[in-house]
Order: structure tokens, then sequence, then C-alpha cells
């Protein structure tokens, strides 16, 4: 079906974008990249990050490109130093409400929100860290969730409900407290409609879904076999020897 | 310790949410109003796990969904209130007119411990209940009588320039009505 088409100018360039599409999409379609974490293409957008703002002529106020639609004649600016502020100042404040160690996380070097921070040139955060102590839910026989790790981006609660229809994962309570639970805040082992498909993981921007046995502390070498086994190998050589 | 969330009551609770399920279904937002005639219709005006089980079997909405909403709502309990609800203003106006110290005071007097909920996952305001369920302390922004301050409500009465003194003879009132 042809939708209508509308010009819009992002970063001074004109660009044909189709109805209906957010200014994100519209980007991305000329080949534009827009800083994201809580978009994934495929599912809904829901503009919880922060990150992909942009500035819009004639409006001082800035505009999440994943659930702004575009509008003819629109003015989009996607980089500029504003916006870099923002952005930093969203990572910041993401990186202190929880425990983002790197050093010690299973998404080390595969993480969105590590990668968003290096490319917005975070060295440090200004804010006080929040340091909560929160729980990790070991009881999936596969899977793991590190609520210490967890950036409320909603991707998993959106990929179960959209993509698999079990719809396990929702946000509980509001503010700081807010937490990812399953069910009635039952173990996700307990889970009834998990299916184990393993989505939410897959969507997972950060290490708060995991898989197990990848975690820097479940990587226990065992050395000493190896030193036993050719020590016995010895031994047995010289016997027959 | 006999809890009032025992299972005793399940069949009665059961029916009422029938009948709420049955009287909302269908419209949009319906789990508000399913939620909302369900507490109001349980003697210590919470909403069991149970009950939000049920809730969630009967109407098809996934039991996250449900957990989600009775938790994001601070007028939903998960716990058992008291008898006798009293909500003190901790709004900027009531704050300056010394709220916390009225807080800190009704706790200690009633033998809670506010410090208590600060862990406690859904803290984003006070909710606490003595242990023989004859007393609830809570806490709420802002009442819209600031010219009042403090303000404390006391079982849906408000109580305009509370003091110290004042907030106990209610108390003390209460506490012996029940008895």
């Amino acid at each position: 079906m042809p939708t209508k088409t509308i010009s819009i100018r992002i970063d001074g360039e004109l660009v044909t974008a189709h109805e209906g599409q957010s200014i994100l999409e519209a980007a991305q379609a000329t080949g534009k990249q827009i800083p994201t974490l809580c978009y994934l293409k495929g599912l809904s957008a829901v503009g919880a990050c922060r990150v992909c703002m942009v500035e819009l002529a004639g409006t001082d106020r800035l505009l999440p490109s994943c659930t702004t639609p575009v509008q003819e004649g629109m003015s989009i600016k996607t980089t500029s130093a504003k916006l870099t502020l923002y952005r930093r100042m969203a990572v910041e404040m993401l990186l202190v409400e929880r425990n983002h160690i790197c050093s010690a996380c299973v998404s080390n070097s595969h993480c969105e929100l590590q990668a968003m921070a290096q490319s917005l040139g975070i060295t440090h955060v200004r804010y006080p860290y929040n340091n909560p102590r929160l729980p990790v839910d070991m009881t999936h026989p596969r899977f793991v969730l590190d609520h210490n790790r967890c950036i409320l981006c909603t991707r998993c609660v959106r990929v179960c409900a959209e993509v698999e229809g079990a719809n396990v994962w929702e946000v509980a309570s509001r503010g700081i407290y807010s937490r990812i639970v399953s069910d009635l805040k039952d173990d996700w082992g307990k889970a009834t409609n998990c299916t184990g498909c393993g989505k939410c993981v897959q969507a997972c921007p950060t290490g708060a879904l995991a898989e197990k046995g990848f975690a820097v502390h479940e990587m226990v070498k065992e050395s000493e076999a190896v030193t036993r086994l050719a020590v016995k190998r010895a031994t047995q050589e010289n016997h027959s020897q | 310790m006999p809890t009032v969330a025992d299972k005793a009551p399940a069949a009665r609770e059961r029916t009422v949410i029938d009948q709420a399920v049955a009287k909302h279904h269908g419209h949009p937002g319906e789990l508000l109003g399913i939620l909302e005639a369900v507490q109001s219709a349980n003697a210590h005006k919470f909403l069991s796990m149970d009950a939000l089980r049920y809730i969630a079997e009967e109407t098809g909405i996934p039991p996250a969904r449900v957990y989600s909403a009775a938790t994001f709502f601070a007028l939903f309990n998960l716990d058992p209130q008291g008898d006798n609800v009293i909500c003190v203003c901790r709004g900027t106006a009531c704050h300056t007119r010394g709220s916390r110290d009225l807080l800190e005071k009704l706790c200690l007097d009633l033998g809670l411990h506010e410090h208590e909920v600060n862990d406690s996952n859904q803290a984003d305001k006070l909710a606490l209940t003595t242990p023989d369920q004859k007393f609830t302390v809570r806490t709420v922004a802002c009442f819209g009588q600031c010219a009042l301050a403090p303000v404390v409500e006391v079982n849906h009465r408000i109580l305009s320039h509370v003091n110290e003194r004042t907030l106990q003879r209610e108390v003390n009132a209460l506490g012996q009505r029940r008895k």
C-alpha cells in the first residue's frame, strides 16, 4: 500500500519519509545514525532511555526520535553540542542508578550501555552513585536476571509480549524502586508461562539478562586435573619401561 | 502468628472477584476497576497474592501486568491494612511546619520503625502497620490543604494544624474505642 510521502530536513539534508514513520526510522533509512538504547528494530518504541533525543527547529524541547512521528516540513538536527550534553547526562544517570561494574560483567565489551558510554566519551560520572543492593535471580535453569545491571529499557518486556507472546515480564513499582518482574514477582524459574526461548536475553542491551555459565566467576579452570593426568601418565610410562 | 491472609476468606473473595470481573470485563482499563473493587471489599483493604493470581486467571491478563498495576498505584495495598489509617502529609508546606517530627513521634508511639521500610521494594511512600493490625501509618505528598499545615488524615477525616499532643490524643481515643 503506498503511503503518503513527506519531505523533512535532517541535518540540513532534504529527505523523503513516509507518513507514520518515526524520525528515527526516517533518519536510519537515509543512513543517518542516531544513538539508541531502548529502541530495538521490530519492537514497539517507548522512548524510555532518552538517548535518541533530537532537536526540532522551532521548539526548545528536545524530542525522542523513536516515538516522534515525522511531519511535513520538519527540520531536525541529530547532532549538536546540546544533544551530546543531554545524551551524556542520560547515560550517566543510567550508570549511577544501578551497579554497572564492567570489569565483572558477563557482557563486558558486548554491552550496548558500555558502547554508548564510550561513544559519548563518558570517562567518569559526575553524579553520586546509588549503589543499591539488588538481588540476582538464578532460579531459571538456563538464564540469569541481575537487577544490578538492568537499565529498565523494557526491551525484554516488549519482546516477550510482542514476539514470543508469553507476557512473562513487566515493570513493577515506580521511580527508583522500579524492577523487572516475572509473573507476580515470582522467581523466574517458577514463571509458568515462560517458554525459555531466550528472546529477552538476546534483546537485553546489558548483562542484566544473560545465559548461565558466561560470568567471569563461573569460568573456573581445573588446571590441577591437567597436572594430575600428566603425572599419572608419566608414572605409567616409567612402570612400563 | 496467625495472619489475616489465611486461606479462609478465599471462597468469599473469589465471588467478589468473579462479580468484579463480570462487571468490568471487556472495558478498557478493566484491571483498575477490578483491583479497586476487590480491595475495597477486602476486610483489611489489601490485595493478597492469591487474589492477584485469581484475577489474572479470570481476566486473562498476564500476572506480571496485574502485579505491575497493583504496585504502580499508591492506592493499592499488597499488605493487610490496620483498622485505623493515619495519613501524615509530607508535602512541602507540612514539612516546613514540622510534619517529619509528627511522623516520627507517631511511629515512636505506635512502636513502628520508620527506617525498616527504606529497604523494602515499594517504599516509594511509607505504609506501616502495627503488629496488632490496629493502626496503619502512611504518608502522602499533599492533601491540597497547605494553609492548614501540618495536616494529618485520620480515617479519612482531615485534622488541621496538628501538633504532637493533638495527634497523640486522637490516636489514644481511637485505640480505646477499639478495646
